[in-house]
């Protein structure tokens, strides 16, 4: 299995980055795992590295209610950025608003990204499924 | 006559040029008698026709002087001679004298001098006519005139004769008479013509006047002049040519007025037809008969009849006539009829006669005797009448007769028979017994007033009076007594009648209306009913008519009308209470309903009024159907629905309110989930960990994080219920509350807090400003507030806080604004009042405060509104309801 070259972690929630940062760590996918506590970091930085012309993480791992920016207003931004190469993007929220999984569909259509969404707690076997370069 | 002169002439000329005596046989053979004299009388030449013509065969005359020859010429001619030798040019006359044989002899002669070549008279030469045959003409019709003078002062003939020599018509006096002319007149042809009415009559006489002369016929012709004073007159007009050797000298005529005769004539003929039309185009059979019945005439009514001839019947006896039907029977009958007729009886009955198709029919039959100058009978006038249309007028007579009985006594209506002057009742028909119970036993006792009740009589003498003035009364209302002294309602009407003995009667008809008036009593009280019904129905209820003017309201109509009396509003249209939109509108619905017959039901209108109160009904408007099928009008039903509509927009409203309330919980819930769950999610994920988990410190690190998922757990789940608190606590009372002193109680509570962070509250609201609120709600939502603008302040300067209040119809707005740092409203203003929704970097930021606030607000009926630019601060806009 190939390692995948970074990871993202979007989460306010510092139990949940460290209950996914863990998980990663036993399956040992990837040696470089960032996380941010909203959209608007994560998306910040995302820009400065595309401008330093380095690599977007393979995989990001994203919450949708957080402050000041959150889930949906990141996928906003990020599908705007200029990323040739496909990005999985799993969605992990605690959410069961039939509104957000709407949201999720509609986010599907409008970008060549694979967006993913799953609910949590999430399992370590489900984390090695969706932690896959796409 | 001029002919001859210039002829003389000539041989004058002639002589006078070659006078020698070779000529002399010339003049010997000249064809007109003619003879030269000299100066002394004396016979020069003489041709042989005037020896012939004067008898001188056996005389020698020349060389013979003229008075020798004719002895006894009158003086006159010597005279003439003489003036023509002293050159008269010409002279002519007529002479006459005793031939030899004694006969009288008429000549007409012509002298002109005679010249010689130096145009010296040397003599005279004379031509001469024998013009004896035409004076005995002339004489002979100066005879016959003399005679019919004679003869028309009598029989007024007037006579008349025309001299074509002299071109001279002369008219006696009679003929001037009839002319109507004075007798000095003198005629000419072409005027007498004239008098002859213009057209046929002048045209006849002209003609025939004309082939006298030419043609030698005579005439005698009826005709029609016009005398000079213009009267039209009748003629007998006759004339003759008078010819001598075939030469025509004149006419000769009579004239007679005929008028007279010409009318008579006229009259009797007229009279002729009138009697002739008259006996036979009479529609009655006419015969006339001798004493002993034999036919002498009959007319053609009669032969038409039985479709008979003349002779049929002429000559023949009148009972063997066609036309009775038994001849056997009648025959002696009739025999007898016309002997006694004959004997100066007028003789008449009724008898049936056959016609052509021998169908009977009656006839008014007479004989009546004709007498003479004598008194004696000379003939009998047969004179037959049909009678048929007359028999049958008696039939139908009598069945119109046995109708009017019937209807008399078998009508629902009484008649009474009174005499108007005494007032005794004379008849009366079983409905009047019937309604009063009199009988006819009682009427010979009854008078017309003893069926007027005492209360009304003073109204009988009223009709009394109008029945003598005008011969009728009524119909009018009255009632009547019956014998047991009851009154009923009764229509009476009557006329005046007057019999043969010239008593007034008088015939009344009374109608009993009892019912009628029972009816109309019902009906008055339905219509009451009705009234009191339409009045009393929680509806606006309107007949309007084709041109939508109302012709009925009801109570509540009228009301909204605004007005007191039905009167004010019948006629009035929708115009008169509209506005011009509201009445447009009304009037199309009604033309609508008016012309489809459709009606409208229910229909949800809205009216405005002319001082602009605005009505919601429910109305329908159903079409009046005439008995043609054409709408005569409709009736308007409308319910007053503004009530209800506004309760239908409140329930509204409240579906909104409660929607919007649902769509909050189910937010609220979704909230509630997520934070439990995120929690959760984390402690199953701890929990695994801390299983699988061997070294110590690392278990101890999830512990702590176990420990802090709890804490965080309970917090949410205070904050939950905080919310909670306030959506369940809805029946918290709202009182007034001064908010000075509120704003002054948190600034107290948060005095330490506020002079950390060197923060200044300006407080503009006045002091006695008052809201309705809930107490606890305003002590945290002013919290919330004051704190948030501290939190939020703008770290390069010191936080202002600025309090305003303002109020509008409903609300009392009151306004926070601060100089923080502001909000993007246009990325967050959807989320600013979401629960656990923090917007700044700042640590103790829980997303919790404005939630609250939000809740509190609206759980008051209030609500809040923010505006905010970022680096400028933010101002929150709280509306109190100061209602409810």
């Amino acid at each position: 299995m190939t390692k995948i070259k970074s990871i993202a972690i979007i989460d306010d929630d510092p139990i949940t980055v460290f209950g996914i940062k863990r998980m990663l760590s036993t399956l040992n996918v990837s040696e470089n795992i960032n996380s941010y506590v909203n959209g608007k970091e994560a998306i910040d930085d995302f820009k400065s590295i595309i401008k330093n012309n380095e690599e977007i993480p393979e995989v990001i791992f994203l919450d949708i209610n957080m402050p000041i920016m959150d889930g949906w207003q990141f996928l906003e931004e990020f599908i705007t950025l200029p990323i040739a190469h496909k990005i999985r993007i799993n969605i992990l929220t605690s959410s069961i608003d039939p509104a957000d999984r709407e949201n999720w569909q509609y986010y599907m259509t409008r970008t060549h990204h694979i967006i993913d969404y799953k609910n949590k707690p999430i399992q370590k076997k489900e984390i090695e499924e969706i932690t896959k370069a796409a | 006559m001029e002919n001859r002169i210039t002829l003389v002439r000539n041989y004058g000329r002639m002589l006078r040029e070659t006078r020698t005596p070779s000529y002399d046989y010339l003049i010997k053979q000249l064809p007109i008698s003619t003879v030269f004299v000299d100066k002394k009388f004396k016979i020069i030449h003489a041709s042989d026709k005037w020896i012939t013509d004067f008898d001188f065969a056996k005389r020698a005359v020349l060389g013979k002087s003229l008075f020798e020859l004719f002895e006894d010429i009158s003086k006159s001619w010597k005279k003439d001679l003489n003036a023509v030798l002293k050159g008269k040019a010409r002279l002519t006359g007529i002479e006459n004298f005793y031939d030899t044989q004694k006969n009288e002899k008429w000549f007409e002669w012509v002298n002109v001098p005679w010249y010689d070549e130096k145009e010296n008279i040397i003599g005279v030469i004379i031509q001469t006519k024998d013009i004896s045959d035409t004076i005995f003409d002339d004489i002979k019709l100066e005879k016959l005139e003399i005679l019919l003078r004679d003869k028309s002062e009598i029989s007024k003939i007037g006579s008349w004769e025309y001299d074509a020599v002299q071109d001279k018509l002369s008219w006696c006096k009679i003929t001037k008479r009839i002319h109507e002319l004075p007798e000095d007149f003198e005629p000419d042809i072409e005027s007498s013509i004239n008098f002859y009415k213009e057209g046929y009559n002048r045209n006849t006489i002209a003609m025939a006047v004309d082939r006298a002369m030419t043609k030698g016929i005579a005439w005698n012709e009826t005709l029609q002049l016009i005398t000079a004073k213009g009267k039209e007159i009748s003629v007998l007009a006759a004339g003759k040519p008078v010819f001598k050797n075939e030469k025509f000298l004149g006419l000769i005529g009579t004239f007679k007025d005929i008028t007279d005769e010409v009318l008579n004539k006229a009259r009797t003929e007229e009279q002729e037809r009138i009697f002739s039309s008259i006996f036979n185009s009479s529609y009655q059979f006419t015969g006339i008969l001798d004493t002993e019945g034999t036919f002498l005439e009959v007319n053609d009514t009669a032969l038409q009849f039985s479709d008979l001839k003349q002779e049929d019947i002429i000559n023949k006896k009148f009972w063997d006539a066609y036309w009775w039907p038994i001849p056997d029977m009648v025959k002696e009958g009739l025999k007898q009829v016309v002997a006694a007729a004959a004997q100066g009886e007028f003789m008449r009955s009724e008898i049936v006669v056959l016609d052509k198709n021998k169908q009977p029919i009656p006839v008014d039959f007479s004989l009546k005797p004709i007498y003479n100058e004598d008194d004696k009978v000379v003939s009998l006038l047969a004179e037959g009448r049909m009678i048929k249309e007359m028999v049958e007028a008696r039939q139908k007579l009598k069945i119109s007769e046995r109708k009017f009985r019937s209807l008399y006594e078998l009508s629902p209506i009484a008649y009474i028979l009174s005499d108007f002057d005494t007032g005794e009742i004379l008849d009366f028909n079983s409905s009047f017994e019937t309604a009063t119970a009199y009988s006819k036993e009682d009427m010979a006792n009854l008078k017309f007033a003893d069926i007027i009740p005492d209360s009304s009589k003073h109204k009988l003498i009223n009709f009394l009076e109008e029945v003598d003035s005008k011969g009728t009364y009524g119909p009018f209302e009255h009632m009547f007594t019956k014998k047991n002294g009851t009154t009923y309602p009764v229509l009476i009407s009557g006329s005046l009648v007057g019999n043969k003995k010239g008593r007034k009667l008088l015939w009344s008809t009374a109608q009993d209306i009892s019912e009628v008036k029972k009816k109309e009593k019902q009906i008055r009280e339905e219509k009451k009913l009705l009234k009191t019904l339409i009045d009393n129905l929680p509806l606006n209820v309107y007949i309007k008519d084709l041109e939508s003017r109302k012709i009925l309201v009801n109570k509540s109509e009228l009301i909204y009308c605004g007005l007191k009396e039905e009167s004010e509003v019948i006629g009035k249209s929708d115009n008169d209470f509209y506005d011009e939109k509201s009445a447009l509108i009304s009037r199309e619905e009604d033309l609508d309903v008016i012309n489809s017959l459709n009606p409208i039901l229910g229909k949800e209108t809205i009216s405005v009024k002319k001082d602009g109160s605005l009505t919601k009904f429910l109305t329908s408007k159903i079409p009046l159907i005439g008995p043609d099928g054409k709408a005569n009008g409709l009736i308007g039903i409308s319910m007053d629905i503004s009530d209800l509509k506004q309760q239908e927009q409140e329930l509204r409203d409240l579906i909104n309110v409660t929607s919007i309330q649902n769509k909050q919980l189910i937010n609220f819930a979704h909230i509630v989930s997520h934070n439990l769950r995120s929690h959760t999610a984390n402690f199953s994920m701890l929990l695994e960990f801390l299983v699988e988990e061997k070294d110590a410190n690392e278990q101890e690190n999830i512990v702590r994080m176990l420990t802090e998922a709890s804490d965080n757990l309970l917090e949410t789940l205070d904050n939950l219920n905080e919310v909670v608190a306030i959506s369940t606590n809805v029946n918290l009372d709202k009182k007034p509350v001064n908010l000075n002193e509120k704003i002054a109680a948190a600034e107290q509570n948060l005095a330490a807090y506020l002079k950390k962070n060197n923060a200044k509250i300006i407080n503009n609201i006045p002091d006695d400003t008052s809201i309705n609120v809930i107490p606890a709600y305003i002590d945290s939502i002013l919290m919330n507030f004051i704190t948030n603008a501290v939190k939020y302040k703008d770290d390069s300067r010191d936080p202002v806080i600025k309090l305003t209040v303002s109020k509008n119809e409903k609300y009392t707005i009151f306004s926070i604004e601060d100089n923080g740092l502001g909000i993007d409203l246009n990325k967050y203003g959807e989320k600013l009042f979401g629960m656990y929704k923090t917007f700044h970097d700042n640590s103790d930021a829980r997303g919790i405060g404005l939630y609250i606030t939000k809740n509190q607000i609206e759980a008051m009926n209030g609500k809040i509104m923010a505006c905010s630019e970022v680096g400028k601060g933010t101002t929150f806009n709280i509306y109190f309801n100061d209602k409810n």
